[in-house]
């Protein structure tokens, strides 16, 4: 049989590409959704405590250096096969661009400006969620920009422990070694880890146009 | 100058038995791990509607000690009284939001823009969006910026001076009785910074608030202070008067000292141009005015050179007798630009440095818009200073008169 | 340890102190910074001596059956280690060997032009999953330790060859100016100045490809290497958890392993004075 070019691959296989793709995408976004609310919660205590600093650092660059198979791995037996270890696993290697650039971030805010707004009687809260964050906000989205690139790249691991997205298809060609049909699977799983990437990128570049102050563009 | 302020200092005095703006009663920070106070039992009163510089030495506390009124910094004792109430123990928020702050880095909010910054507190208060919106405006305009062309600008969009003068709205706001200032003009370049000083205290006479202001500089404190605290180490009051007193009579060897030598010249800067009686008879005439006229006035007057004016009466250039005797005269380009401007409000001293600086005889004296009001020469700086000299010589040997004789 | 306080006991820390708390009280300054070293050079070790250790004592603890134990033998692991680190090193020495060299090349004025598409299409690069890379040069060059050591080599470049770049670009060019004004040829001076200042910035960016290595070599068992993703592996496939969570704790501790060792050899080879 001759092999399939590529192109018609693409063809008859539109369908269960685009299902894989919106997995992974979801995957992605599920786990950035969550490494971002924990990681500046962690970045915001790393900030405010220089007794916890050092330790939350240390821990989230060590989790950075894990094999990610290791990392995927470590969380079946406490969380079965599927969606839910790739998600913790992806979390947790999400957090450290998140906190560092958290804590780089709102060390960057100007201290005269908060001395400012203490002293014209605006709250601890509101002096945080209308001075401080939005101050540092370009700089933590630069870091979950770096956490999703990271990320969609790590997440084709997550079909080895059965979870969503487009490493299935990787996967797929690399069961296949030997057939003809192999380097189209892992040629479209590939590419379409590539696509989503640069669609997120994209995303982050839009994100940071509509979420920067435009006092401080 | 000196001597029609006597009165008013005896009135203020009378006035006084009502309760000041601020009181400071034994007012202490200590830091923990410091067995020495950084501010240590300050005790002081500002009075309504007046400038109370507080000036000293880098360390002495000055700035902990204004900061410890709105409790940016908890005192570790004493009490603070504004307006007749403890206000030690009060929710520092509310109490911050009655006080105005400004301090030398402004401290705008850079993804604000200059309305947003200035409507902060007011916002706070609850006030309505048209409140706001109103407020906004008419402190622009007391500031002397275009409400249309600033409201929507972000703080990077303004200079230096813009900014600052941004910080000052923003702490009037929301009408408070008092304001803080921490070396507010520090930053700023000496040019800039001179006319702040003045805007400064034209708001000063429409706004009448309490307000204390922290420097290091002297000659600040002087033009600026309606009473003067120099500060000695630990917030020590050195002496609490008004500046002509302090220049005057200096309590101590210290006080002496801070004030530094050149204390006559320093006088210059409490007499104020507008207190000074101007040479009005200098021979003037306007760009469009034919030239034998012109020359006629010249020859006509005492003086060996003309000032000509613009349409709207603006000093433009200096000419005399030489430049009007050339073939072609165009009086637009005739003679030396009219430079060293001052207005009414500005002291002595300021003239002073613009004579010097321009190496003009004599500095223009022109009103807010700009247009001709008269001439103030060197000579009548030099006889005024010498005059300001008699008059606080002769003051300081009547109080030391009385001082025996009380003794006595 | 007789005063505890909290900085020191932030860091991960285990064993018996050394006996050096009887020194004086008036050197409570030195001792603690000297504290400090100790805990930021053992801090590491002792974390990873605890986590093997209690995992060589679970496991004892474990009846294992016959294919746990076919896995979990002491020859066996030993081999899957060799095979994990002659991946990581081979892999990083030619990385280092190729991408510091490009580095250098593409920071020389006759290739400024080169050198921002090179970043370009580095990072571009650094798009693809380093899972997919892999399989595809397996697919094309067939499976076995030297397409694994390729696919590595492939993915780990972009770190160092981007540390090479961004650390001679930022050398101080009046430097480079009064090196070359003293006569310095533009061979010495690249030697004597250039690369000597550099070195923080590179060989961050070995450290980071080494330790890509190390993570991605747990890939390596689909394509014919086992190393100690066979381990991990096997453990998933087979539903054994004690095998999955010795293979998974052993790369963890690896790699962890080798990033401090590498961070103490960063640290001595740093030029004195930077």
């Amino acid at each position: 049989m001759k092999p399939m070019d590529f192109y018609e691959y693409l063809k008859y296989n539109a369908e269960p590409l685009f299902d894989e793709a919106v997995g992974h995408v979801r995957l992605v976004a599920i786990s950035i959704g969550i490494a971002l609310v924990v990681g500046c919660a962690l970045g915001v205590l790393a900030h405010r405590s220089a007794r916890t600093r050092p330790v939350i650092l240390a821990v989230s660059s060590t989790l950075l250096t894990i094999p990610s198979l290791a990392l995927f791995a470590l969380a079946i037996p406490l969380l079965g096969l599927g969606t839910p270890p790739a998600v913790v696993a992806l979390v947790l290697y999400a957090l450290l661009p998140i906190v560092r650039n958290t804590v780089v971030g709102l060390a960057s805010v100007d201290q005269n400006v908060l001395r400012a707004a203490r002293g014209m009687g605006i709250g601890s809260w509101r002096r945080f969620a209308r001075i401080e964050l939005p101050l540092a906000w370009p700089v933590v989205l630069a870091g979950v920009r770096v956490s999703t690139q990271i990320v969609v790249g790590i997440a084709a691991i997550g079909a080895l422990v059965n979870g969503p997205g487009l490493g299935n298809e990787i996967f797929r060609g690399l069961r296949s070694l030997g057939s003809p049909f192999a380097l189209n699977f892992v040629l479209g799983g590939t590419l379409g880890i590539v696509v989503v990437a640069l669609l997120f990128d994209a995303m982050f570049i839009l994100l940071r146009r509509f979420t920067t102050a435009r006092g401080i563009r | 100058m000196t001597t029609t302020d006597m009165p008013q200092a005896t009135s203020d005095d009378a006035a006084g038995r009502a309760e000041p703006m601020i009181r400071l009663d034994k007012l202490t920070k200590r830091y923990r791990g410091q067995s020495r106070a950084a501010v240590d039992q300050v005790t002081m009163e500002m009075p309504r509607g007046e400038i109370v510089v507080l000036v000293g030495p880098s360390g002495c506390g000055k700035t902990t000690t204004m900061e410890l009124i709105n409790r940016l910094i908890e005192p570790t004792s004493g009490r603070i009284y504004l307006d007749g109430e403890d206000v030690t123990t009060s929710d520092p928020d509310a109490l911050r939001r009655r006080i105005g702050y400004v301090i030398q880095q402004i401290g705008l909010f850079p993804h604000f823009t200059v309305a947003e910054n200035i409507g902060v507190v007011p916002k706070l208060l609850g006030w309505t969006k048209q409140r706001i919106g109103n407020r906004v405006d008419e402190l622009l305009d007391l500031v002397g910026l275009d409400p249309s062309d600033y409201r929507g600008r972000y703080p990077k969009e303004l200079s230096g001076g813009q900014r600052q003068r941004i910080g000052v709205a923003r702490a009037l706001a929301a009408d408070p009785p008092v304001m803080l200032m921490d070396e507010p003009f520090g930053a700023i370049d000496p040019i800039t910074r001179e006319r702040l000083q003045n805007e400064f205290l034209r708001l000063q006479q429409q706004v009448k608030k309490t307000i204390v202001f922290v420097t290091h500089d002297v000659d600040e404190a002087i033009k600026l202070g309606d009473r003067i605290a120099i500060l000695s180490e630990q917030s020590h009051i050195a002496q609490y008067d008004t500046p002509e007193n302090i220049l005057s009579n200096p309590a101590s060897a210290y006080v002496e000292d801070f004030i530094g030598s050149g204390a006559s010249l320093k006088r210059l800067n409490l007499s104020r141009v507008r207190d000074i009686e101007l040479a009005t008879d200098c021979p003037t005439a306007r760009l469009d005015d034919e030239l034998p006229e012109v020359r006629r006035r010249l020859v006509e007057s005492d003086w060996s050179a003309l000032l000509l004016l613009d349409e709207r009466g603006r000093p433009q250039r200096w000419v005399n007798a030489r430049d009007l005797d050339r073939t072609s005269v165009d009086l637009r380009t005739a003679g030396l630009p009219a430079v060293a401007t001052v207005e009414p409000h500005a002291t002595l001293s300021d003239a002073l440095n613009e004579m010097l600086t321009s190496s003009a005889g004599a500095a223009i004296v022109v009103d807010r818009s700009g247009s001709y009001q008269g001439l103030i020469d060197f000579d009548t700086v030099m006889v005024t200073a010498k005059s300001i000299k008699r008059d606080s010589t002769e003051y300081y040997r009547a109080a030391k008169l009385s001082g025996a004789e009380t003794a006595g | 340890m007789t005063t505890s306080t909290p900085t020191e006991t932030t860091e991960p820390q285990t064993g018996p102190e050394p006996a050096e708390d009887t020194a004086d009280v008036g050197a409570t300054a030195v001792r603690r910074t000297r504290r400090k070293l100790v805990l930021r050079w053992m801090g590491m070790p002792a974390l990873l001596a605890l986590a093997f250790g209690a995992l060589y004592l679970w496991v004892s603890g474990q009846e294992l059956d016959s294919i746990e134990k076919r896995t979990l033998n002491a020859s066996a692991l030993t081999q899957r280690v060799i095979e994990h680190l002659q991946l990581a090193a081979v892999s990083t020495l030619i990385v280092i060997v190729i991408a510091i060299p490009l580095g250098i090349l593409a920071t020389r004025r006759s290739a400024r032009y080169v050198a921002p598409v090179l970043l370009a299409l580095g990072n571009l690069g650094q798009a693809i999953p380093s899972f997919g890379l892999i399989t595809i040069v397996v697919l094309l060059a067939g499976v076995g330790f030297k397409s694994v050591v390729f696919g590595l080599v492939a993915y780990s470049a972009l770190p160092i060859l981007r540390n090479t770049m961004v650390g001679l670009q930022q050398v101080d060019q009046t430097l480079v100016k009064s090196a070359r004004g003293m006569g310095m040829s533009p061979m010495k001076t690249l030697l004597r100045v250039e690369l000597p200042l550099a070195v923080p910035v590179v060989l961050a960016g070995v450290r980071t490809a080494l330790i890509l290595n190390v993570g991605t070599a747990t890939l390596a068992t689909f394509f014919g290497v086992k190393a100690l993703g066979y381990v991990i592996f096997q453990g998933i496939q087979l539903d054994r958890t004690p095998v999955l969570i010795v293979g998974a704790v052993m790369a963890s501790g690896l790699a962890l392993l080798v990033d401090y060792l590498a961070g103490v050899v960063e640290e001595l080879l740093t030029p004195r004075g930077l």
